[in-house]
């Protein structure tokens, strides 16, 4: 069972780059928290992200302290703690956007405390038969990797790593060794938001990665327009990640507002770039 | 890193992969300047002629006749700033200044962090911001004062519980995002390592005096060591003096309006493991992992976590954990007022009415130290508000 899942799951993230490269496309990854404004609201979300061009989903769960956020995740987290919605709750959403994306590749982000409360084994069981295929967990730096990798390789779940340029030339390819899927890299040094400014470095960063690690790289933080988006992929990113910049468009709606305004604004970030 | 700082299966480093090249960087600067005779005389010169110490060991005759027993107060009341914090200030402003950083950054619950860390800024010339829960800014208000009289920006923190948790959340994130020029002078013995190390390193000061002096004056060791514990600097740094020895080594924890009420700072008798703040230790939490927003009449000791090395000495019996609540430590208050004319801080008097606990189950003969971390005087809107018989509540 676990051996099939592996390479189920192992597939879907492999399945994706192997196309975007084929087709010379970049991996468009929106984010949002799960359950965020609300349940439905959430799942009309996603059902734009994938409309818009999503090539995967990075979905959040909300937590109480997540100190590397900026305001908006933060507020949006508490918005849906404060509504009760919880852990088993989140995974159920979870379990129906699977059903309704089967191919679509799906990370979850987390902090760890949400895993170590709930036991490793049995969050990284949940979260699988749930149909995540990988997980970031924000404040696991490599060090504390080992604690987890047992159960990751058993559910075969892929563990998305951040990089950033004040990541060492001797980290950088323990991180990449650790990981699966696709490395996250930040744009610029700092907190999740729209602030528009990257590390004059990100390029060599970029070069770097690729040198020791055959992993896509993906680009985040303060990605919020076309531009930022063409910028990236020029430095050589396999693709991008936009978070704060698409739940601030979601936050702009009305409850009884369409939702196909977002997906407008993920077609013009999903478009191909042309070289 | 070096290490990885865990006592037992406590500690080590859980924060975002971009703080950890900072962290690194704080832990070899440590490493050094910890073996650096210049370093150390620098930091004893200035706790000897500018802070004051070493502070006084006093016996209150006065006091051990209403416990029942003799009781030494270690006088960090009396250090420059008021309290305990100004030892740990000092050392990692010195710390920050042989790192070439040119902003200081930290948190504070009661202020007193916050003081101590505007002083030693000042002192050292470097500019320094404080984050401060708003809720804590509104019943401290006297130190949110003092601070910017020293010359900090206090920026009020408006989120989560605005408490002490949420402004060590907000200087994560500052630290996060100006890496570069700025040290996080953290505030008490918990965190990503090297913090609880570090600030152990600059707390035994307290430890190390009151140890010579208790032989001085009883010409013995005491038979316990009480502090309170909220993050856990104060005692870590006195009980430091008194390892493996055959005194009882004993922390008190805010057990605000009842252990068997929500409405507490008790992680060590009410906590489960947890990881926040960088750290694996117990934290007051519910069932997915969400952290609880705690309760204390003392804004210092309301923290939902505690240092990661207190909650293995727990684990392993070398230290004992018990706690008061605000009635009783609001009784402590007004006993030393009355008995000695000491003014306590209301996080001291948590341990001051264990103390009395102990007393009364011991000998006239048995000797208990009390360390008396900080002076009252920021506390006194609080206590005047429940002398007028105003519930002390906040969100």
């Amino acid at each position: 069972m676990s051996t099939l899942k592996q390479a189920q799951t192992q597939s879907r993230y492999d399945d994706l780059f192997a196309r975007l490269k084929q087709e010379k496309r970049h991996a468009l990854i929106p984010f949002t928290l799960l359950g965020w404004p609300t349940p439905q609201r959430c799942l009309e979300s996603v059902d734009a992200f994938v409309a818009g061009g999503a090539s995967a989903l990075e979905l959040g769960l909300a937590f109480s302290d997540p100190v590397a956020d900026g305001p908006l995740i933060q507020q949006a987290g508490r918005t849906v703690l404060e509504a009760g919605f919880d852990v088993d709750q989140t995974l159920g959403l979870l379990k129906q956007i699977r059903q309704k994306y089967p191919h679509i590749p799906i990370s979850l982000l987390v902090y760890y405390n949400l895993v170590l409360v709930r036991g490793i084994d049995r969050f990284c069981r949940d979260i699988t038969e749930a149909g995540a295929d990988g997980l970031l967990i924000a404040d696991l730096p490599v060090e504390g990797i080992a604690e987890i990798k047992p159960a990751l390789d058993q559910h075969g779940l892929q563990l998305t790593s951040i990089i950033s340029t004040r990541t060492s030339a001797e980290r950088l390819p323990k991180i990449a060794a650790q990981s699966g899927g696709f490395l996250y890299a930040v744009s610029r040094l700092g907190i999740t938001g729209v602030e528009e400014r990257y590390d004059q470095s990100l390029g060599h960063l970029l070069a770097q990665a690729r040198q020791c690690s055959d992993l896509p790289v993906c680009v985040g933080f303060g990605i919020s327009k076309r531009e930022h988006v063409e910028t990236m992929i020029r430095l050589g990113a396999d693709g991008v990640i936009v978070g704060s910049a698409v739940m601030a468009k979601i936050q702009e709606l009305g409850p009884e507002d369409s939702i196909e305004p977002i997906q407008r604004y993920l077609q013009t970030l999903s478009t191909p770039i042309i070289p | 890193m070096q290490s990885l700082g865990f006592f037992g299966s406590f500690g080590g480093v859980y924060v975002p992969e971009l703080l950890v090249p900072a962290l690194e960087e704080v832990e070899s600067a440590f490493l050094e300047a910890s073996q650096d005779a210049d370093f150390l005389k620098e930091y004893h010169h200035l706790l000897k002629h500018y802070a004051g110490r070493p502070t006084p060991l006093y016996e209150a005759k006065n006091l051990s006749k209403r416990y029942g027993a003799r009781i030494f107060l270690k006088r960090e009341d009396l250090l420059h700033g008021g309290a305990h914090k100004t030892n740990n200030a000092i050392g990692q402003a010195l710390l920050a200044k042989r790192m070439g950083k040119t902003r200081i950054i930290a948190e504070t619950g009661a202020g007193q962090h916050g003081v101590a860390t505007a002083m030693a800024g000042a002192l050292l010339g470097i500019p320094t911001e404080i984050y401060m829960g708003a809720v804590d800014m509104e019943r401290q208000q006297p130190n949110v004062f003092r601070m910017k009289l020293l010359g900090a920006t206090v920026h009020a923190v408006e989120v989560g519980s605005k408490t002490l948790k949420d402004a060590i959340n907000e200087a994560m994130r500052d630290w996060v995002s100006n890496l570069q020029d700025t040290y996080y002078l953290l505030g008490t013995a918990a965190g990503p390592h090297p913090y609880p190390t570090l600030v152990r390193f600059f707390q035994q000061i307290i430890g190390e005096e009151a140890h010579q002096q208790i032989l001085e004056q009883a010409g013995r060791l005491p038979d316990q060591v009480v502090a309170c514990v909220g993050g856990g600097s104060n005692a870590i740094g006195i009980f430091q003096g008194f390892r493996n020895s055959s005194v009882q080594l004993v922390g008190v924890e805010p057990a605000g309006l009842g252990l068997e009420t929500e409405h507490h700072g008790a992680v060590l008798a009410k906590g489960t493991p947890g990881c926040l703040h960088g750290m694996k230790s117990l934290a007051l939490q519910d069932k997915d992992g969400q952290v609880r927003e705690t309760y204390s009449i003392s804004a210092g000791l309301d923290y939902p976590l505690v240092g990661p090395e207190h909650a293995h000495l727990q684990n392993t019996g070398e230290a004992v954990y018990a706690s008061a609540t605000d009635a009783e430590a609001l009784a402590a208050f007004h006993t030393l007022a009355e008995t000695e004319g000491i003014l306590p801080a209301l996080e001291s008097c948590h341990a001051l009415a264990y103390a009395q606990t102990l007393a009364v189950q011991g000998t006239p003969e048995q000797i208990i130290l009390i360390n008396l971390s900080g002076r009252g005087d920021k506390d006194l809107h609080q206590v005047m508000a429940q002398q007028e018989g105003a519930p002390h509540v906040h969100a």
